[in-house]
C-alpha cells in the first residue's frame, strides 16, 4: 500500500485551469449558439416544445440531478460512515427520481403543456397555492445556484493559483452566457455533453484511484492499522442509517416535488418516454454518486486526513494525490460539468417560474406578451446570477438554508400530490396545511423548545404518523390508494413501540416527518367534508402555451392553443380563490 | 471480505458505463429521428 498522502497534491496551474475552462465553456457556448434562433419561442424557452427524446431527456435529468455538492457529500458519507455511507446518500437521492415518476405521469396527463408545477397549482387552486410553491422553488433554485458557484470557486482555488472570487466569477459568467439566449433548450442540449464528460470521467477515475492507491490490499491493511471502526466496516451500519439514510428517505419526495428543475424536464420530455427517462436517470445518478463516494471509503481505509480538517477537500485531495495530471484534469472537468449542468438548470427553472407564475398567469395566458416574457426570463437569469454571486461571496450558511427549503418542500408534498388525485382538496386546505406544517416543523428542527416532556411525546407521535405518511405516499404512486393506506397504517403501527423516547434524539429526521404528518392531517381534515368536486380537465385548459409563434412543435396538435381554451378567471373550476 | 469490497468499489463505474452507453445510443437515435423528420433535435 502506498504511504498515506503527505498533503502535496497535483496542481493544474493557472494556464491549465483556464484552458480547461475555455474548452468546457467554449464548447457549451458553441452548442448553445448552434441551436439559437433569431426569434426565440417563449414556450420553447421554458419546455423545448414538450417533446424531447429519450437520449436528451435522460442525459438532462441525470446531469441536473448530479450536482457538485452531491459528489462532495457522498465522499464525505463514505469517509464518515464507511462502506454503507455512499449508499445512504446516493441510493435515496436516486430514489427521489424513481418515486416521483408515477406522480409525474399523472401530472403530465392533467397538464400536458404546463411549464411549472406552481402554474398547475394555480389552475387547481388559485394564486396563494401557486405563489407558495413558486416561492419555495425560487428560494431552492437560488440556493442551489449559490452552492454550485461555491463548489466551482473552491475547486478552482484548490487546483490553481486563482482565487475563490475569480473562480466563482468564471463559473457564473460561463454558465450564464450559454444559457441566457436559448434558455431551457440550451440547458438540456449542453446537459448531454456534460453528462458524457461526467460519467466518462467517473468510469475512469474511480478504478484509477483504487488501483493507484494500492488496490484490494488497502482494505486488509486499513483494518490492521485501525483506520476503520466495526460500524464503518458494516454494510448495515445503524449509524449510517439513522444519521444519513433515514432523514434522506423522508426527504425523497420533498426534493422531487419541490425542485422545479425536475418538473421542467417532466413537462419537456415526450409523454411516452417519462418512464424510461426517469428510470435511466435513477440508475445513472445512483451509480455515479455512490461510485464517487467510494473515494471517501478509500480515503478512510488509507488513513487519509482531510486537508485543513475539511472533509469537503477529500475528493480533490484524493484525485490530486494519487492520479497523474491528465486524470486530475479529467476529474476537474467532471466537477465543473456537474456543477454547470445543475446551475444552468437552476437558471432555466428560475426564468420559467418568473415568466409563468409571476408574469404569465398574472396577466392571463391570452394577454401575455411572448416578447416581454422572454425579456423577463433573461433578466431573471441575470438577476439570479448576481444574487447567487452575492450569497457565494457573503459565505451564507448554505446548509442551514437548504434545511429550511427542504422542510418547506416537505410541508408541500402531501397537499401537492393530493391536489392531483383528490377532487375535494381546496385552496384553503392546501394553504392552511402547508403553513401549519411549517409552524410545527421550525421549533422541532431548530430545537426552539427542548424536546422533553409532553412536547417530546407530541413530536414523536407526529413523527411516527409521518413515517406512515411518507411510506403511504410512496406506495400510492405505484400501487394505488388501498395499498397506500395498508402500508402507511402498518408502518405507523410498527413504529409505535420503538418511536417514543427514541425519535427525540434525531431532530433532523423528526422535523421532516412532522412536516409530512401535520400537512397530511390538516389537509385531510379540511378536505374530507368539503363539497368541492373539482374538474381536472380545467387544468389542461388553463395551462397551455403562451406563444403562438414559430416552435419546434409547429404543425402538431397543441392543446394549449385550442379555441376553447380559457383563462383561470373564466374557468369556474369550483375551487375557492 | 477483500474480494467483496473490491467488487463493491468497482461495480459502480461498470454501472455508470452501462448508463453512458444507453444515453449515447438514445441521443444518436434522437438525432437520426429529428433529421428524418426535418426538425431540430431540440
Amino acid at each position: 500500500m502506498p504511504p498515506a498522502p503527505s498533503g502535496e497534491i497535483v496542481q493544474l496551474g493557472i494556464i491549465g485551469v483556464l484552458l480547461l475552462l475555455l474548452l468546457f465553456y467554449g464548447g457549451t457556448m458553441w452548442m448553445s449558439v448552434a441551436i439559437s434562433r433569431k426569434k426565440e419561442n417563449a414556450d420553447d424557452y421554458m419546455t423545448a416544445g414538450n417533446r424531447i427524446g429519450f437520449g436528451v431527456s435522460a442525459a438532462s435529468m441525470t446531469a441536473t440531478w448530479i450536482w457538485a455538492s452531491s459528489m462532495y457529500a457522498s465522499v464525505t458519507a463514505g469517509y464518515t460512515y464507511g462502506v454503507s455511507g455512499p449508499i445512504h446518500y446516493g441510493l435515496w437521492g436516486a430514489l427521489m427520481i424513481l418515486f416521483i415518476y408515477p406522480f409525474g405521469k399523472r401530472i403530465r396527463a392533467v397538464a400536458p403543456r404546463a411549464h411549472t408545477l406552481a402554474e398547475v397549482m394555480y389552475a387547481r387552486h388559485g394564486r396563494s397555492s401557486q405563489l407558495m410553491l413558486a416561492g419555495s422553488n425560487v428560494l431552492g433554485s437560488v440556493i442551489s445556484l449559490t452552492s454550485n458557484f461555491i463548489a466551482g470557486g473552491a475547486i478552482i482555488a484548490m487546483l490553481s493559483p486563482l482565487s475563490f472570487g475569480a473562480g466563482i466569477l468564471i463559473i457564473a459568467a460561463g454558465v450564464l452566457l450559454y444559457t441566457l439566449w436559448s434558455g431551457f433548450r440550451a440547458s438540456v442540449l449542453t446537459d448531454f455533453a456534460q453528462v458524457m464528460a461526467m460519467l466518462g470521467a467517473a468510469v475512469v477515475i474511480i478504478p484509477a484511484v483504487f488501483f493507484l492507491a494500492g488496490g484490494p490490499s488497502m482494505f486488509a491493511e486499513g483494518v490492521a492499522s485501525g483506520n476503520v471502526t466495526p460500524q464503518q466496516e458494516s454494510f448495515f451500519s445503524s449509524d449510517a442509517f439513522m444519521n444519513q439514510g433515514a432523514p434522506y428517505i423522508a426527504a425523497v419526495l420533498a426534493y422531487a416535488i419541490g425542485n422545479q428543475t425536475i418538473a421542467q424536464r417532466l413537462f419537456a420530455v415526450r409523454e411516452d418516454l417519462i418512464k424510461p427517462t426517469f428510470l435511466t436517470a435513477t440508475v445513472g445518478y445512483g451509480a455515479t454518486v455512490i461510485g464517487v463516494g467510494m473515494l471517501g471509503v478509500m480515503a478512510l481505509y488509507l488513513g487519509v486526513e482531510p486537508m485543513g480538517g475539511d472533509v469537503n477537500n477529500l475528493m480533490p485531495q484524493m484525485v490530486g494525490t494519487y492520479l497523474p495530471v491528465v486524470l486530475v484534469a479529467l476529474a476537474f472537468v467532471m466537477i465543473i460539468g456537474s456543477l454547470s449542468s445543475t446551475a444552468d438548470s437552476d437558471l432555466a427553472a428560475l426564468s420559467s417560474i418568473v415568466m409563468t407564475d409571476i408574469y404569465g398567469q398574472s396577466v392571463g395566458r391570452k394577454n401575455a406578451d411572448p416578447k416581454l416574457m422572454l425579456l423577463i426570463g433573461r433578466i431573471t437569469m441575470i438577476v439570479a446570477t448576481g444574487l447567487a454571486l452575492y450569497f457565494a461571496t457573503a459565505r451564507f450558511n448554505i446548509l442551514d438554508l437548504l434545511v429550511f427549503v427542504g422542510a418547506l418542500w416537505g410541508c408541500l408534498v402531501f397537499p401537492v400530490i393530493a391536489s392531483f388525485y383528490w377532487k375535494k382538496v381546496t385552496n384553503t386546505a392546501f394553504t392552511v396545511s402547508v403553513l401549519a406544517a411549517l409552524v410545527v416543523f421550525l421549533p422541532v428542527r431548530f430545537t426552539l423548545f427542548p424536546l422533553e416532556g409532553a412536547w417530546a411525546l407530541l413530536v414523536e407521535l407526529l413523527a411516527i404518523i409521518g413515517i406512515g405518511v411518507v411510506l403511504g405516499i410512496m406506495a400510492f404512486g405505484f400501487f394505488g390508494l388501498r395499498a397506500a393506506i395498508v402500508i402507511g397504517a402498518t408502518a405507523t403501527l410498527a413504529a409505535l413501540p420503538f418511536g417514543f423516547g427514541f425519535l427525540r434524539d434525531y431532530e433532523t429526521l423528526s422535523g421532516s416527518l412532522v412536516a409530512y404528518s401535520v400537512s397530511f392531517l390538516v389537509c385531510w381534515a379540511l378536505s374530507v367534508r368539503s363539497s368541492q368536486d373539482f374538474d381536472f380537465s380545467v387544468i389542461k385548459q388553463v395551462t397551455g402555451d403562451f406563444d403562438e409563434g414559430e416552435s419546434t412543435t409547429d404543425g402538431e396538435t397543441r392543446p394549449g392553443n385550442d379555441p376553447d381554451d380559457i383563462d383561470r378567471v373564466t374557468a369556474g373550476s369550483g375551487s375557492d380563490r | 471480505m477483500t474480494a467483496l469490497l473490491t467488487v463493491y468499489v468497482l461495480m459502480w463505474p461498470v454501472l455508470v458505463l452501462g448508463v453512458l452507453i444507453a444515453i449515447a445510443r438514445g441521443f444518436a437515435k434522437d438525432v437520426a429521428e429529428a433529421r428524418k423528420e426535418g426538425r431540430p433535435v431540440i
